[in-house]
């Protein structure tokens, strides 16, 4: 498996993706700005691009020639897309963090960068994830449909818990809240947030496992 | 001993079928495996690789099933696909070092050793690298981690004759000390003309034949007669082409009485392939 992660970093997956997280997560100093797209341009760019790098440089064929089991080639798959996601949500918080620090007192329209969002985010990309592996899987290399519908869901994730977040006065005074008890609750949605991403991306590969053992390697 | 035992494999697809595709090749040798386009070479090799789910039948290498041991196997077994290239931006090297994690039995100074005596630059990109080289370096990489079985589809397709002669030298080569067999598919019969031991023959997803190469081609003949001729064992014949002369026609060697007085002669491997391809096309 271990062996399996390394050829994808060292052969699928180009060294631009690795400097994407700080890239991207730079964003987050935009005062006020939505930020569920900084993660999301995960999804747009480093997603498709290392997939199709996959495809066109025939890895399906190339890794099912050597000594590897069909589940640990899935479950290595899983691991980089996880792994970047955690690396592209981790220096965003950081970045958030500074955000809070450089703007103290900004009056937030968007979900402010604060512990309940990560937690949302968490769970946006563990609805992107739970949707695109297994539907990849089908194949093990269309993407198109795979990437539509998983992004597609997971902005819509976005969308319609920024609306609520803006709409409810209760989830308003939860995510936007600055107040002692507010924190709290903030930081448990953030525990069951990555509860979560960690959950629905492991069903995600084991869908994912079942569907590739059936695929024909052409 | 077997080195590779393929027992009844079917497998059905919409438009395309593998019927009960049986062959033995024992260790230390080449056989040729041909066919013409599309006539099962490569569906054959990947039901052999599990890369495919075949309906039903067996496949042995070294004496233990494919289905149940194939990591282990796969550490024994090396391949070459001709035409199609993996990673071709990145260097020998970074692919080297990468592949070779994978096998337990990687020897680093068969590796360099291979390099040089294929004259391999591993600073250079696949993609840098000719159709013959290529294949060159898969046979390093496979060697290099002691394969004794070697699964060669196309490798000699797209090259030229002193690359292709080349490379069959080097096959040879690496059977001598009969640890080594070679499984190589193909549709350039004059290849193993100059290189194979054994032959089998495919042809609209069924095996025809699968023997010693001699034996193969002593159990086919080439006759060439007039047109008067040609009535009298035209229903014999696997197939035949008619000219100004009169016609040139495949027959088993079984069916053919030399009384006819018709010139029979051995036939080339291609002729036999190209015989049989008209054969189907006429059944079409």
């Amino acid at each position: 498996m271990y062996n399996l992660v390394m050829k994808d970093i060292k052969l699928g997956v180009h060294p631009l993706f690795f400097a994407m997280p700080l890239l991207t997560g730079a964003l987050m100093l935009i005062p006020g700005w939505i930020y569920f797209i900084v993660l999301l341009y995960f999804c747009w760019i480093t997603v498709p691009n290392m997939f199709n790098q996959f495809r066109s440089q025939n890895d399906l064929m190339f890794t099912s020639m050597m000594p590897v089991t069909k589940r640990d080639i899935v479950r290595a798959r899983v691991t980089v897309v996880a792994g970047l996601e955690l690396l592209h949500i981790g220096i965003a918080m950081v970045f958030g963090l500074v955000t809070l620090r450089i703007y103290p007192n900004f009056d937030y329209y968007f979900f402010p960068p604060n512990l309940g969002f990560w937690g949302l985010c968490f769970v946006m990309l563990a609805i992107f994830n739970l949707i695109f592996i297994p539907m990849y899987y089908k194949t093990a290399y269309k993407i198109g449909a795979a990437i539509l519908y998983s992004i597609t869901a997971a902005m819509l994730f976005a969308g319609v818990v920024q609306w609520i977040g803006i709409q409810s006065p209760v989830l308003s005074g939860i995510f936007y809240g600055t107040d002692a008890n507010s924190r709290v609750i903030q930081t448990c949605i953030l525990i069951a947030g990555i509860a979560i991403f960690f959950a629905l991306t492991a069903i995600a590969y084991r869908i994912g496992v079942k569907r590739f053992l059936q695929v024909e390697i052409q | 001993m077997l080195t590779l035992d393929v027992r009844n494999i079917n497998k059905k697809y919409p438009s395309f079928e593998l019927k009960d595709v049986s062959f033995q090749l024992e260790k230390g040798y080449i056989m040729g495996f041909i066919g013409v386009n599309g006539a099962g070479k490569t569906t054959t090799i990947k039901s052999i690789l599990n890369m495919t789910h075949i309906d039903s039948g067996e496949v042995h290498i070294l004496g233990r099933s494919m289905a149940e041991h194939e990591l282990e196997l796969k550490q024994e077994i090396g391949f070459a696909f001709g035409g199609i290239d993996f990673y071709t931006r990145s260097k020998m090297k970074t692919l080297t070092e990468t592949i070779k994690k994978f096998y337990r039995n990687w020897n680093d100074e068969t590796y360099y050793h291979y390099l040089r005596r294929f004259k391999l630059d591993e600073n250079k990109k696949i993609a840098d690298l000719s159709t013959g080289m290529k294949v060159k370096y898969s046979l390093a990489l496979a060697l290099s981690h002691g394969a004794k079985l070697l699964v060669l589809d196309e490798p000699t397709s797209g090259l030229d004759p002193a690359s292709r002669d080349d490379l069959l030298d080097i096959f040879q080569e690496l059977i001598v000390d009969g640890e080594v067999s070679i499984l190589f598919s193909t549709h350039i019969t004059s290849d193993l003309e100059k290189c194979a031991d054994f032959i089998t023959f495919i042809s609209g997803g069924q095996i025809i034949r699968s023997c010693e190469k001699e034996e193969f081609k002593a159990s086919y003949l080439l006759l060439n007669g007039t047109a008067r001729e040609l009535d009298r064992v035209k229903d014999r014949l696997i197939s035949y082409k008619t000219n100004s002369f009169g016609f040139t026609g495949l027959i088993h060697a079984s069916d053919f009485d030399s009384s006819y007085g018709i010139k029979a002669a051995t036939p080339s491997l291609e002729e036999i392939l190209i015989f049989f391809t008209k054969k189907e096309e006429v059944h079409v």
